[in-house]
């Protein structure tokens, strides 16, 4: 009872259902927008909404996130642009349908799939993550430390680019979020004796730098470029066409909620695999993948948003995120003192069901707000990049400034925007950094924690490793995806997605 | 759909996030230098990490630095060898497409900013970032510029300042004063 009062307090408050709403409104338009993403936005949100309650700024912060997942899809359909990295595998059969004068469809179709996925993905966590929290309190220093190394290698080896430069991102964050006063011995760490470091780098700083400004001075670079037009016919897909896709459609949500719940892995992963997936059991498409194929579609759409989901789990059970967007929101509740990991929802269990909740209705609005108001969307995309870039750079410093009215937090967040800007360039990813930095205490103090009971024996370490069944699967996952980085197992890569790749 | 996929060939596309750049065989103009100026970064940092408790307990404050320096120090190594190996981007240079005049003007544009933020204040500084940074990438005409500048600062002002009640440096500007106004305007007195 208790439990449904909690899902439905966003109901009882009207300012927290029009907060989700106007999330998941701007979410939509975010995540549609090339350039604006949901990170960006989430990470400059954290400091505006640092003087709020907790339950709105989470309120907003989750709208946005739901609306943003889907939102990219709009601009991949109509534009062949995906607005953000989860719907690359959106683009590849809605444009074509787009092409064919069937945008409406194409839309139609990604909203209600994403609603189904979301809806499967929202599912799973209210039901998993209780037992996954219960199961969570049996983890020992060491699990967490491992499970934290698992999440940052993760996201550098499944999203694109090297395992190689993924690691010295994931480090790199760690380093950052170890720079400052040793909160155990304080000790000086990594401060060069400078007094700007002694109280560490703000990690807010670190992520708008990252997500704004490096996006942002990329975007200088495609100023000029102009949206092409598409006109939009009937949306609202028949009942038959969406009964006809359900098993698809099921099988598909659960890769999204399985990847999401990955440490360190989201949507854009989830969509891919999902596409990949759905290629190797449609025996008979209407139409070939890649020409618009509606199944195309179905696939990377429930799965990204089955993802975000599924990216709560361990978000809310561990307080390891599930992808760079909650990894962000841990922050947020760091900000407004909590911390999650399985005594939250132990403690405060209200906080879980009320993000349920919320879920649930930004879920409900995205269904809404996708299938109206077409037209003046249209509109807003095409709001030219001269005016949107020097916007997105003031908000940055805006909310850099915010957090701790210093301006040397500014300074970071320039230096970090340059910094990633460069590492854009030559295929650094960032998701790694950021993770790090987030982990990074958590990882030391479960370090220190497993070595000191330990009795600084590392013999000792390892053998509480073998002999305790998790601690080994984890161990052994780290392993794995070392050597999936040796030769042997890149051919094998190679053979699995280069004969899906057209 | 190819995993290495980066956008179109020769220029990033527009999509956003987490999507790196750069090329899986080929080394674009300028990433053999920043792999190794990481290398280089990760060397002194691992000094500095060295420096925090020396190679003692297992436990010290310096030994979870110190190892993540380290592996900086052996993945960018690594990534530099790697780099210094692979083919040269034929059709890029420096200047047109990783670090064109116009970007380094905006970093200016921001440090200036920066600069300025504490003691002009918000407000004036904004406005004046806004109408240069539009002025410069639109190339419209002074009326146009203004107003979409102007315009978005009071939107923004609005939201931020009285909405989200973020504090902002006021500077020169009166601008407690400014708000009570607004603030009995809006109470109706």
């Amino acid at each position: 009872m208790e439990t449904l009062l909690a899902i439905f307090t966003i109901f009882t408050q009207p300012q927290l259902l029009l907060l989700v709403g106007i999330g998941t409104f701007a979410g939509i338009y975010i995540g549609a927008i090339p350039g604006l993403s949901v990170t960006m936005a989430v990470s400059i949100l954290i400091s505006f909404t640092f003087s709020w309650d907790v339950y709105p700024a989470i309120s907003l912060m989750v709208g946005i996130y739901m609306g943003g997942v889907y939102g990219g899809s709009r601009t991949a359909i109509l534009l062949n642009i995906p607005g953000a990295p989860s719907a690359i595998a959106t683009a590849m059969d809605g444009y074509p349908m787009a092409k064919r004068g069937e945008a409406g469809q194409a839309i139609g179709v990604t909203t209600v799939m994403s609603f189904f996925g979301g809806f499967i993905g929202i599912l799973v966590l209210a039901l998993a993550a209780p037992f996954v929290s219960d199961f969570a309190l049996t983890f020992q220093p060491r699990d967490y430390m491992l499970l934290a190394i698992l999440g940052i290698l993760l996201v550098g080896s499944l999203s694109s680019g090297s395992l190689v430069k993924g690691i010295f991102a994931g480090a790199f964050g760690i380093a950052i979020g170890s720079v400052g006063r040793d909160p155990l011995t304080f000790t000086e760490r990594l401060t060069f004796d400078l007094q700007i470091m002694q109280g560490g780098i703000s990690f807010i700083a670190v992520m708008i730098g990252m997500f704004g400004v490096s996006e942002a001075l990329l975007q200088l670079q495609n100023v000029d470029k102009v949206a092409v037009r598409q006109k939009i016919s009937k949306i609202v897909p028949s009942f038959a066409t969406m009964r006809k896709h359900l098993p698809l459609s099921l099988q598909t949500s659960t890769i999204g909620v399985i990847i999401g719940a990955l440490p360190g892995t989201g949507g854009d992963i989830a969509a891919l695999m999902a596409y990949d997936h759905a290629k190797r059991v449609t025996k008979n498409p209407e139409r070939p993948f890649g020409e618009g194929a509606m199944e195309g579609l179905v696939a990377p759409e429930t799965a990204n948003n089955a993802a975000v989901g599924g990216a709560f789990i361990p978000m809310m059970t561990l307080g390891i995120p599930g992808d760079a967007v909650t990894a962000i929101m841990i922050g947020a509740l760091f900000i407004h003192g909590l911390n999650p990991g399985p005594m939250l929802m132990i403690d405060q269990p209200d906080m879980f069901w009320f993000i349920v909740g919320a879920l649930m209705t930004a879920n409900v609005f995205m269904l809404i707000f996708g299938l109206t108001g077409i037209r003046i969307f249209t509109k807003i995309v095409e709001m030219p990049r001269s005016i949107i870039i020097p916007l997105i750079f003031l908000l940055s410093i805006v909310g850099a400034y915010a957090v701790n009215n210093a301006i040397s937090d500014v300074y970071w967040m320039l230096g970090f925007g340059v910094l990633g800007f460069f590492m854009r360039h030559y295929g650094y990813p960032l998701g790694p950094v950021i993770l790090g930095v987030i982990l990074s205490r958590l990882l030391d103090d479960n370090w220190r924690r497993a070595i000191i009971s330990e009795r600084e024996d590392l013999g000792r370490f390892f053998e509480g490793i073998i002999t305790s069944p998790l601690s080994l699967t984890l161990f052994t996952a780290v392993i794995l995806i070392f050597v999936s980085q040796t030769p042997l197992w890149s051919a094998a890569k190679i053979r699995l997605f280069g004969k899906a790749s057209t | 759909m190819n995993p290495e996929f980066r956008g179109d060939s020769d220029h990033h596309d527009g999509t956003s996030d987490a999507t790196p750049g750069g090329y899986p065989a080929q080394r674009r103009p300028g990433e053999l230098g920043f792999a190794i100026f990481l290398t280089i970064a990760s060397l002194v940092l691992l000094y500095n990490a060295y420096g925090i408790s020396g190679l003692g307990a297992l436990s010290a404050p310096g030994s979870v630095p110190m190892a993540t320096t380290f592996i900086m120090l052996v993945t960018a190594g690594m990534v530099t060898l790697r780099t210094a190996r692979m083919p040269k981007v034929a059709n890029e240079t420096m200047a047109n497409d990783i670090l064109p005049l116009l970007i380094i003007i905006f970093i200016g544009f921001l440090v200036v900013f920066g600069l300025m933020l504490k003691p002009v204040g918000f407000a004036p500084t904004a406005a004046l970032f806004l109408i240069v940074a539009i002025k410069v990438l639109a190339r419209r005409g002074w009326g146009y510029t203004l107003l979409v500048a102007l315009g978005s600062l009071i939107v923004i002002w609005l939201v931020f300042r009285v909405v989200f009640t973020v504090l902002l440096p006021a500077g020169i500007v009166p601008e407690a004063e400014f708000i009570q106004i607004f603030r009995n305007l809006l109470s109706g007195n």
